[in-house]
């Protein structure tokens, strides 16, 4: 009874005009940033941050905002995967699989109306999931003391990329990358500036904003870069009309899928990506009969409500521990710290209006974008048409503004620029980013808990051992790093995690 | 071979940051002081950096020359940009940087020109006029 008429409350709040517009707005714009092939969640995030911060939206508006787009691309990024062979975005990776050879069949629109139903069943599904499990989380997570989170925070880093596939040590290095990075500025307890090699523009610090627009808007363009422009064809709708018998042959895959996709989205640091692997997996397993590959509608739907759902269940560990289990909520959540907001157990209790309005909007959110994926298809299918060389400038005409309209100084559009490299040369060398993000908005909280839990015990470093989350929190994360190192080792590569590449 | 090299870049980092942070002296009353947290972080690093370099497992593939030749190009363009805009003012500037990097990407000169004619003054009432984020509309240079 408690969660409803909290959920009311939030109603009141996701309805007010603005955010009622700003979901219109997140909707349409997270559709088309997935559907557009190269851009996805973390992208379109990103680009949107500075944005949010220069018209000063208020937390719970720029969550909302931020929280459609995050929806509208999971569903998006089925489109270019069934009419281009070309994922729009990483988590839809999977749709190709069924959904290109139903295009090729005629039944595109079969295709679209089956993905776009199974995407509003799994984030809807997802989002109930939020509603009930958050707040018993947050409850749980009152008990943390300063060695608590410090210990949480380890396992956050250590887990982060864990179970994307990539070298274990490179994830670690990105994290410590990140935390070094987070260490550049005055020292908020002492006064002492730190790595600031005599420049007064890095007293403050580097801001994660400007960071995060760099480390994923630009470089991104200069991913772009590396391959010569080529035409993409876009494949004839076929019938008009979805029949709706097919569609509910999609249905039981996305209840099936939408289960998975929701475990797959709260582990940290998994994300949609894998959501959507393990959903098709087994979905195969369960039900193929020779058919899957070659366009079978339950191998469209599974996928679909896994990146669907794990996008959800991204959102709780995020929301009530304060550490992300995807990119895309790393970049929000380094959004929520900008604006003072320290996500964890006591956001529940001090912003009730935050939490509950976004998930209020993000019910709200998927009715939008059953609309605008369904009726309205035919807008988002024809901007596939539009070529890369008109939209990808504009990418970064708008970074340059965000960020240029929130910092006022040329310096930061350099240090922007710096990160854009600094993440491109990273990804080219196989380290994923999400840590680095991590660990440069978590540095300064994670030393602050270390420094609490140091003045309660008088210097004495045993402390951080002698609760027993802690512990417990250590003795997961020592079986997560040896459960990869034993995956890493039998060469068995997992796929690469939600915008982690 | 690259992983080396890499594991070398994050050995010489974070030894230097290691050894920079002997400067930062603690605090009255802090437990812990400046130079603590820094070493905790710097010294994992620097392992991991050694053991990257030693046994190194991945070689990144970098574009063919062209491609590397565009993305050298790009970065001209977005750190010109980054340096113009203050002097310049938007629009001129986003006008170069989006022509710029339009034709990199391949686009024809003609409809290169028309994507820059159009988004740069548009943007700027977008956002400028429309939606009231303040743009420098004449550089420092005109003004």
């Amino acid at each position: 009874m408690d969660i409803l008429s909290s959920l009311w409350a939030g109603f009141a709040v996701a309805a007010l005009p603005i955010n009622l517009a700003l979901i219109l707005a997140g909707c349409f714009a997270g559709t088309l940033i997935g559907a557009l092939p190269g851009l996805g969640p973390v992208n379109g995030v990103a680009i949107l941050i500075p944005l949010t911060f220069a018209f000063g939206l208020n937390a719970t508006s720029s969550m909302i905002l931020l929280s459609a787009v995050y929806y509208g691309c999971m569903y998006g990024g089925r489109i270019s995967s069934i009419l281009l062979n070309i994922p729009g975005d990483e988590p839809a990776i999977m749709t190709t699989l069924d959904g290109y050879p139903m295009a090729r069949k005629g039944q595109a629109a079969d295709a679209l109306a089956i993905s776009g139903v199974a995407s509003f069943i799994g984030a809807t599904l997802a989002t109930l999931g939020l509603t009930l499990f958050a707040p018993l989380l947050a409850k749980a997570a009152i008990y943390f003391g300063p060695a608590d989170y410090f210990a949480l925070y380890v396992m956050a880093f250590a887990t982060i990329g864990g179970i994307s596939g990539t070298d274990p040590r490179k994830t670690l290095l990105a994290a410590l990358l990140g935390l070094m990075l987070g260490t550049v500025g005055l020292d908020p307890s002492t006064g002492v500036a730190r790595y600031t090699f005599g420049s007064f523009n890095l007293y403050d610090g580097f801001d994660p904003i400007v960071a995060l627009v760099g480390l994923f808007a630009i470089s991104e363009i200069l991913f772009f870069l590396e391959q010569k422009a080529q035409d993409r064809k876009l494949i004839p709708k076929g019938r008009v009309f979805p029949r709706l018998s097919r569609v509910k042959e999609g249905l039981g895959a996305s209840l099936r899928g939408s289960v998975i996709g929701f475990i797959a989205g709260i582990l940290p640091g998994a994300g949609a990506s894998l959501g959507a692997v393990m959903a098709y997996s087994f979905e195969k397993r369960l039900k193929d009969k020779g058919s899957f590959g070659t366009g079978d509608p339950r191998g469209v739907a599974a996928p679909e409500a896994g990146n669907n759902a794990a996008s959800g269940g991204a959102l709780i560990p995020m929301l009530t521990l304060g550490v992300p289990g995807s990119g895309t909520t790393a970049v929000m959540l380094a959004m929520l710290i900008s604006l003072n907001i320290q996500p964890g157990p006591l956001l529940f209790e001090r912003s009730p209006d935050l939490v509950w309005g976004l998930v209020a909007a993000l019910y709200l959110a998927n009715f939008v974008l059953l609309i605008l994926n369904l009726p309205l298809i035919g807008i988002f299918t024809r901007v596939l048409g539009l070529p890369a060389w008109g939209l990808m400038p504009l990418v970064v005409a708008i970074s340059y503004l965000g960020v240029y309209a929130i910092t006022h100084a040329a310096f930061d559009l350099m240090v922007m620029v710096g990160f854009g490299v600094l993440g491109f040369v990273l990804r080219k060398l196989d380290f994923s980013l999400v840590p680095v993000v991590l660990g440069l908005l978590l540095g300064m909280d994670m030393e602050n808990n270390l420094r609490r839990a140091l003045s309660i015990s008088g210097g004495d470093f045993t402390i951080l051992l002698q609760s027993t989350i802690a512990l417990l929190l250590y003795g997961i994360t020592a079986a997560f790093l040896a459960l990869t190192l034993w995956l890493s080792r039998r060469g068995n590569r997992a796929p690469v995690a939600e915008d982690a590449r | 071979m690259t992983d080396r090299l890499a594991g070398a870049c994050f050995f010489l980092l974070a030894a230097g940051y290691v050894w920079l942070s002997t400067g930062y002296t603690a605090g009255f009353g802090d437990p812990l002081g400046p130079a603590i947290f820094p070493r905790v972080i710097g010294i994992p690093a620097v392992l991991l950096g050694l053991c990257l370099m030693i046994w190194p497992r991945h070689n990144a593939a970098w574009a063919p020359a062209d491609g590397l030749l565009r993305q050298g190009a790009a970065l001209v363009i977005l750190l010109g940009y980054a340096l113009l805009l203050e002097p310049l003012g938007f629009v001129p500037s986003t006008f170069a940087a989006v022509l710029g990097l339009g034709l990199l990407m391949g686009a024809p000169s003609i409809w290169g020109f028309v994507t820059a004619a159009i988004a740069a003054p548009g943007l700027y009432l977008l956002f400028d006029r429309l939606m009231g984020l303040p743009l420098p509309v004449i550089g420092t240079w005109f003004g």
